[in-house]
């Protein structure tokens, strides 16, 4: 009864302020919202910006502007020195070759299988989805040092490959997981419509149902993508010691280490790293964003 | 099928109903060939990356081994009670525990509040406000690590400065290099480094929720915070425990965030169970382990990986306690 009374109470309150009144107080709680957002959005964003300002800074810019943004003189050659004496050149095309080839080899291979387990029937498929669902529960980077193990029995020791394999073999179950969802939830008759036509297994996955995978391709890529390019432990292991082979990250870390004073250098090889990735993912944050929202809702 | 067969032929002895059905298993897995090479390199990177190394990191254990060569000076269990009786696995322990003890509920809080606000249909710009919240998400931890020690470590007019000029503090602190500050530090770039996770979890959330529920709530005079008690937080429990859990996972195998901030130090006041593996196979960058002993990082690896595999379990159990709850629901 008094919850009843006290909602009867609400309303008339209500109909009692006038229209306009409201309209006021909303459109400037509205107007407060935005600015504390972006207040604190800059400020989330400042440690990229500040990064960007200070790549153009000179050496005593850098130390007297601290922790201006914006930069008094522009110091270009910077980006220069990074590229080329610093030899984020040499990183970033380290990087580029190692994200392209495991986002090419992640994106076959996963939906070769997605395929061939949303859409076949074969004996020990059943057990195969139960072993790389249990794999996917399983903690990973446990066993970084088997892995660094076969690495070198293989031979594959200080090379690219190494960590390209490792790479694709880390985002395999997941991506394979997506792949098999997105084939499942296309219809079957097509499957039929295709075989009417004359179409094998093969053609079947390459010229129907690979085709129609576009999104789910765009969010494995992105995924890929992002995961590999970040990659910190992984190029760290396997390329412990041989500079000319390593990735931007582990790079970028190293060289801390060993020029403890051309910070400007580091700001703009820091913005060479940020850069392709901010790139991607504002032109793609869609596929990105699905795809995160989707894991958590199945 | 094949029962239906198989009840056809009852003068089959059961030795004999075994050929046939090894018969027709080698027939059907001939038939399907190309299913099989279609899986194959996927299998084959499981199998040699991800299933294989499993069992051999189990194997490292017994042995006392610096990783050149074969090992061979096989010690049984030593390495389990060495790792039991390390003070210094045990600090890791806590700090990560402290780290994520931390860092979640903070987190989740600031998540779940930007998540309403930018929930609401009216709202402008929220695609923007997204996109900018959720950047460190896609940002490397090398990047990270570089420019937080660079805008804290002590030159010129840094972030002490700031902090002395507004009387917060009264003498230059070198924050990272800090026994007292370091891990403190971390967590509150842990936090913005992986908020846009949650956000992004809990926006996918609050979007199941229909808008004729906040609707006929605001009809019946509930305020913002009734509306949030009971609607949102009924209808979000199961999201939230799995964005609860997952955080939790996330935060217990923190890895390059410390390894670049501060690499476990200083004096292991930053060490987590992640970098103190790290450690003892690799080497420190700034510790004082040198001599790699594969053997203690893989029972150290192996024991908490045990840990983690019980909270995944309880993971996977709570998964399935809050769909059946779920199902009920919806049949209520």
């Amino acid at each position: 009864m008094t919850f009843l009374a006290t909602i009867t109470a609400n309303i008339q309150r209500k109909r009692l302020n006038s229209y306009r009144h409201y309209m006021v107080r909303r459109r400037l709680l509205g107007l407060l919202t935005h600015v504390i957002l972006l207040v604190c959005g800059v400020l989330w964003m400042y440690p990229f910006l500040w990064t960007l300002g200070s790549s153009f800074k000179s050496i005593d810019g850098f130390f007297n502007e601290g922790l201006n943004i914006f930069p008094k003189e522009f110091e270009w050659s910077n980006y220069v020195q990074a590229w080329n004496e610093a030899s984020f050149g040499q990183f970033f095309f380290n990087t580029v070759f190692v994200t392209v080839l495991t986002v090419i080899c992640t994106l076959l291979f996963a939906s070769m299988a997605g395929y061939v387990l949303a859409r076949k029937s074969f004996p020990g498929k059943k057990y195969f989805i139960g072993l790389i669902a249990i794999t996917l529960f399983l903690p990973h980077g446990y066993t970084i040092l088997p892995v660094f193990d076969i690495v070198q029995r293989l031979g594959l020791l200080n090379t690219l490959w190494s960590i390209i394999l490792v790479q694709t073999a880390g985002g395999m179950v997941f991506s394979t997981f997506l792949f098999m969802g997105y084939f499942t939830a296309i219809d079957r008759e097509l499957d039929d419509a295709a075989r009417v036509d004359g179409a094998n297994f093969h053609q079947l996955f390459w010229r129907v149902l690979f085709p129609l995978s576009g999104p789910m391709l765009a969010t494995v890529a992105l995924f890929t993508f992002i995961g590999t390019w970040n990659s910190f432990l992984i190029p760290l292991v396997f390329t412990l010691g041989q500079p000319q082979l390593q990735t931007l990250a582990v790079g970028m870390f190293a060289f801390i280490g060993q020029n403890s004073t051309q910070w400007t250098y580091l700001c703009a090889g820091s913005v060479i790293t940020l850069a392709p990735i901010m790139l991607v993912f504002i032109l793609l944050q869609r596929y990105f964003i699905n795809g995160i929202a989707g894991a958590i809702k199945s | 099928m094949q029962l239906s067969t198989m009840a056809k032929k009852p003068e089959l002895s059961p030795e004999q109903r075994k050929t046939v059905k090894k018969a027709r298993l080698w027939q059907q897995i001939r038939a399907n060939g190309w299913s099989y090479v279609y899986l194959a390199p996927m299998a084959l990177l499981l199998l040699v990356f991800i299933i294989y190394p499993l069992f051999a990191s189990l194997g490292y254990t017994l042995y006392q081994w610096n990783g050149i060569g074969d090992p061979s000076n096989f010690v049984g269990l030593a390495n389990f009670v060495r790792v039991l009786h390390d003070g210094i696995f045990w600090e890791a322990f806590l700090h990560t525990f402290i780290y994520t003890l931390v860092l979640v509920p903070v987190q989740l809080l600031l998540a779940l509040a930007l998540a309403l606000i930018l929930n609401n249909p009216k709202m402008r710009f929220s695609t923007f406000y997204r996109s900018v919240y959720f950047i460190p998400v896609v940002t490397s931890a090398a990047v990270i690590g570089i420019v937080v020690r660079l805008i804290l470590t002590n030159f010129g007019d840094n972030v002490n400065q700031l902090l002395l000029n507004l009387h917060l503090i009264h003498s230059h602190i070198d924050w990272l290099a800090d026994p007292h500050f370091a891990l403190g530090i971390i967590i509150i770039v842990g936090i913005w480094n992986t908020l846009g996770y949650n956000l992004v979890y809990f926006l996918a959330g609050l979007q199941t929720i229909p808008t004729e529920l906040y609707e006929a709530a605001e009809l019946d005079g509930a305020g913002p915070i009734a509306r949030f008690f009971y609607i949102v937080v009924p209808m979000l429990r199961s999201v939230g425990l799995i964005i609860l859990i997952l955080a939790i996972l996330g935060s217990l195998q923190v890895f390059d965030l410390v390894q670049v901030l501060t690499a476990g130090g200083p004096y292991f006041s930053t060490e987590v169970v992640n970098t103190y593996i790290y450690h003892q196979a690799f080497g420190g960058f700034s510790s004082t382990v040198t001599q790699p002993d594969i053997g203690l990082a893989s029972a150290s690896s192996f024991f908490y990986g045990l840990i983690l595999i019980v909270l995944s379990f309880i993971q996977v159990l709570i998964f399935r306690y809050s769909a059946s709850r779920r199902a009920e629901q919806r049949l209520a």
